[in-house]
């Protein structure tokens, strides 16, 4: 969704081709994400020619501000519907930003690799929002991510198996 | 208008911008060099965005307010006071990554 994008935009802007093909993952709600992808893999092929890459669409796992026990039916339904899609997809590394949709592709994701099916890294940076609290996104994905990088001196402080590379976005 | 794809235009013939404390508006009103005024929606309980604009305030990029002190803001603000903002740094976050894939 909105600043997620964008953020996540600005993070893959200096990535090389090695990251390629890039599956995008976007709640069925989010309305204007898709356009800036287009826009930001349009301007990559331009500098690129082999450049792949490809949209999907989850349910949306949560609404801002449901309720905690609805939270977990919609998310544990997110999560059955993101296992075929990753499934399918095999990423070696998911890189997420912390909207609520990608915690069910990243759980997916670590699912895969308990059951030995794919190892997938995940990466996690925390938005440059966040100066001294974890979004809730962080707070479930810093116990399963391999990378979780924090924007703000504070963060590392409070979360020490996080990474602080200073802002990023 | 709500709904355009960008409002770069806009932000670059603005002499002053007063946005709400979004990261997205924020970052580009701040990379664009256009002093800002960020207004904080204080009915919003748990309201995450204010860390950003309240450390971007510690740090002299912004001024900060809420509804009913933006008239009293834009009164008495000194925009020369605040301090050009540095842009990130993607290309950390690349070498990170090439480092932590081994593609260095």
């Amino acid at each position: 969704t909105g600043g997620h994008t964008t953020e996540i935009l600005r993070l893959l802007s200096c990535l090389s081709e090695s990251y390629s093909p890039r599956h995008y993952v976007l709640a069925d709600s989010d309305k204007m994400s898709e356009a800036k992808i287009r826009s930001f893999e349009q301007k990559r092929a331009e500098k690129f020619s082999k450049s792949q890459f490809s949209l999907d669409r989850i349910p949306r796992s949560r609404e801002v501000r449901q309720s905690w026990i609805s939270s977990v039916v919609t998310t544990l339904y997110s999560i059955l519907y993101s296992l075929p899609l990753t499934y399918k997809r095999k990423p070696d590394l998911i890189l997420c930003n912390g909207p609520g949709t990608c915690v069910p592709v990243c759980l997916s994701a670590f699912l895969l690799g308990l059951l030995r099916i794919k190892r997938t890294i995940i990466v996690y940076v925390e938005s440059i929002c966040r100066v001294e609290t974890l979004s809730l996104s962080g707070k479930i994905l810093y116990y399963f991510s391999d990378y979780f990088i924090v924007q703000w001196p504070d963060l590392k402080k409070k979360y020490p198996r996080s990474v602080y590379l200073g802002r990023i976005v | 208008f709500r709904f355009k794809d960008s409002l770069a235009e806009e932000l670059q013939s603005a002499d002053l911008v007063i946005s709400h404390a979004g990261a997205g508006s924020c970052l580009e009103t701040l990379e664009k060099g256009k002093p800002l005024i960020v207004v904080i929606n204080d009915r919003l309980m748990d309201n995450h965005q204010l860390e950003l604009a309240k450390q971007l305030h510690r740090d002299g990029y912004v001024l900060y307010c809420n509804c009913s002190t933006l008239v009293e803001t834009l009164q008495s603000m000194d925009l020369s006071a605040l301090k050009p903002f540095p842009p990130g740094q993607p290309e950390k976050f690349a070498s990170f990554l090439d480092k932590a894939f081994g593609l260095q």
